[in-house]
């Protein structure tokens, strides 16, 4: 006769065993016994398709991979694209329809940040796992939401690394020129505060409007107050414009851009003025400029996949993000959950990636997992290089 | 003296490109009483196609300019057409709902034909890059070609419409549409060549503008509301004062830039213009009387 604490074991494993059958597995939304649907989001149509729909081709690659490799734990990864047209309220309704129509176990998307920041309630009511693969606003991993992690770059990071940068480079009068709208503000905000604990005060404080057509007056402030790095809050629009200006007018200082300005190739053909995107260095999430021999085997499968598609820092944004997201899949184990996956993207440690300048560190309490910055600069008509890494907060 | 030199010569560049949005806006104006808020989009849309034509097919930059401005013509027709004449005898503000819901239809096209392209297209120079000194002021030769177009433009629409047949029927509707159907004038083919001319002036506009700028399907708004405003200030009914508010609009944003901060350039002329309307709520170079009634 079993006694009652040997009764109650008994009951906990028959429990136990019920809860991991395939009729369990069969609740979690998504999931087969031989696939896993993940949902993404982003533009994929306007100008916002390079964040969109270009990423979305690079998580596709990585998925491609896994699945001609017996996918993970025998399951094939089969990726829903939703368009979010750069829109909010498209992003929200994108988030509805894979999450309630398609079924989808997790996510993998954000590409214009303002669309991905008004998704956020919607995605954490859904307590699905989510990586965000471009979007940059603070707001969406700060404060932490529970089920979501971003392998972007966020704006405060990158304000931080525009001011460390202009610093590592000597620069001594280190102005701002920013767009003030909601993008340009979520990132003029933090590199103010990063003004503060450095203890300096910007020599100018510029706003440049995101259409404008005419940068004189801004330049020639910026010229009068003497600055030697500009650090450029801009979309590439009004950058090539302040550019194409400072050059007329003689003001070559260094120029400080930031991942909106993420294609110094693409840059220099929007400024079409000989040499003067000389003093130009941006930001990039990655560490390998496209035609990079490191990334021939990506090269190769994008360009396979999608015919008429050249790699791009896009698609490796893509390859990234698919890559940490298969990590945590396969952490997640034979029988996965969602709160499983969650828990595993929470627990990555140093994880290096084919794509990424540095490891890639999630934890429970933050869930920027990119911290690494890379620094691109390109010689008129040379080659783009990357000239360092700049690692914060870590 | 040297800032102010820089600051009025930048203001008139682009207060020029706002006087041609403001032109289109007034030609169309007076001959329907009606604003067209599509204006913004022909421009666009002209500025796409004459990359397509330039940049995708190599056509040299004069032809691109007449084929981009009978583009532009076409598509102010169909407008007319499609967007105007069905509904010419409801209320004003069915007609000028009809011209937001072409400007909503023309973005859309944009972004499906050339919005997977690029984030931001780039019109190549047509000019040479390097600053030219006038006196002591440093100008690009593109900045002085966007004033000679836009004065060139000025001019031929000004004789236009003093001294051609068609231009005087277009005056003559705009004073009095009855009076000028009595007196035989087919008024229809009056709304349909103030569209199409409307809009061949956006064109050339943005043939003009597109090598000191970049390209994207959102671009018309900023350009029409910056042209709306000077076409107010000059008063909506007159070409002149079209020119001389987009000028207006143009060196006072650059002044205000330079010598204030630039945080308050984008604000300034709107200031400008509540303090003019409030003045001479007619606008500067209109002479109609307000009646009240």
């Amino acid at each position: 006769m079993l006694t009652p604490r040997i009764s109650g074991l008994v009951a906990t494993a028959v429990l136990a065993a019920v809860a991991i059958t395939p009729a369990a597995l069969a609740q979690q939304p998504g999931l087969t016994a031989d696939t896993i649907k993940i949902g993404t989001f982003g533009a994929l149509t306007g100008p916002g398709y390079l964040y969109g729909k270009l990423v979305m081709n690079g998580v596709e690659v990585v998925f491609d991979e896994i699945n001609a490799a017996g996918g993970i734990n025998g399951r094939k990864l089969q990726l829903i694209r939703e368009d979010d047209r750069c829109d909010a309220a498209a992003a929200i309704g994108a988030i509805q329809k894979l999450v309630h129509q398609d079924q989808v176990f997790a996510l993998i998307g954000g590409g214009c940040s303002n669309a991905t920041f008004a998704a956020r309630d919607a995605i954490e009511a859904a307590k699905i796992p989510t990586l965000i693969f471009a979007s940059v606003h603070d707001g969406i991993t700060t404060p932490p939401a529970a089920n979501i992690f971003s392998t972007a770059l966020t704006s405060s990071i990158e304000s931080q690394a525009q001011l460390a940068f202009a610093m590592q480079q000597n620069a001594k009068r280190i102005a701002v020129i920013s767009m003030r709208d909601a993008w340009g503000r979520a990132r003029y905000a933090p590199l103010m505060a990063a003004f503060k604990a450095n203890g300096i005060t910007p020599v100018a404080d510029e706003e440049l409007s995101p259409d404008a057509n005419d940068a004189t007056a801004q330049v020639l402030r910026l010229k009068a107050a003497n600055a030697d790095a500009v650090l450029m809050v801009l979309y590439p629009k009004p950058a090539a414009v302040f550019i194409r200006d400072a050059q007329k007018l003689g003001f070559k200082p260094l120029n400080v851009g930031q991942t909106g300005i993420a294609d110094p190739s693409a840059f220099e053909e929007q400024v079409g003025v000989p040499g003067a995107t000389a003093s130009f260095r941006t930001i990039s999430m990655v560490k390998y400029t496209p035609d990079d021999p490191a990334v021939d085997k990506w090269r190769r499968l994008v360009e396979a996949k999608f015919p008429g598609d050249r790699l791009s820092v896009f698609n490796q944004f893509g390859i990234g993000s698919a890559q940490v997201l298969v990590e945590a899949l396969k952490r997640a184990g034979p029988e996965p959950t969602r709160e499983k996956v969650i828990d595993a993207l929470a627990g990555i440690r140093d994880f290096k990636t084919d794509v990424y300048p540095g490891p890639i560190t999630c934890s429970e309490t933050d869930h920027r997992c990119h911290k690494t910055p890379a620094w691109l600069a390109k010689d008129p008509g040379g080659p783009i290089r990357v000239l360092a890494v700049t690692p914060v907060e870590r | 003296m040297l800032l102010l030199s820089y600051l009025v010569m930048s203001g008139v560049t682009t207060g020029a490109l706002y006087a041609l949005i403001a032109l289109g806006i007034v030609v169309v104006n007076k001959a329907t009483g009606i604003i067209n808020f599509a204006q913004g989009e022909f421009f666009m849309f002209s500025g796409f196609v004459a990359w397509m034509l330039h940049v995708q097919m190599g056509v040299n930059y004069p032809l691109t300019f007449l084929l981009a401005a009978v583009v532009g013509f076409g598509l102010g027709c169909l407008t007319d057409r499609i967007a105007f004449r069905p509904i010419a005898k409801t209320d004003v503000v069915s007609l000028v709902l009809a011209t937001v819901g072409i400007a909503f239809m023309l973005k859309g096209l944009a972004r499906v034909i050339w919005g997977g392209k690029a984030d931001y297209l780039s019109f190549p120079p047509i000019t040479s890059t390097d600053p030219m000194m006038i006196g002591n002021v440093m100008v690009i030769p593109q900045q002085l070609a966007v004033l000679a177009g836009t004065v060139a433009i000025v001019v031929i629409f000004t004789a236009f419409f003093r001294l051609t047949r068609a231009g005087k029927m277009m005056q003559a509707t705009a004073d009095n549409a009855r009076a000028a159907t009595l007196v035989g004038i087919r008024t229809d083919r009056i709304y349909t060549l103030a569209f199409g001319t409307g809009a061949a002036i956006a064109a050339a506009a943005a043939v003009l503008t597109a090598p000191l700028t970049l390209l994207y399907p959102d671009i018309g708004f900023a350009f029409f509301v910056k042209g709306f405003a000077a076409a107010v200030l000059g008063g909506l009914m007159s070409l002149p004062g079209a020119v001389l508010g987009g000028l207006i609009v143009g060196v006072v944003e650059s002044l205000a830039g330079g010598y204030i901060h630039s945080s308050v350039m984008e604000v300034s002329p709107f200031v400008v213009i509540m303090i003019v309307l409030v003045l001479r709520p007619t606008g500067l170079l209109s002479f109609n009387k307000i009646r009240r009634v």
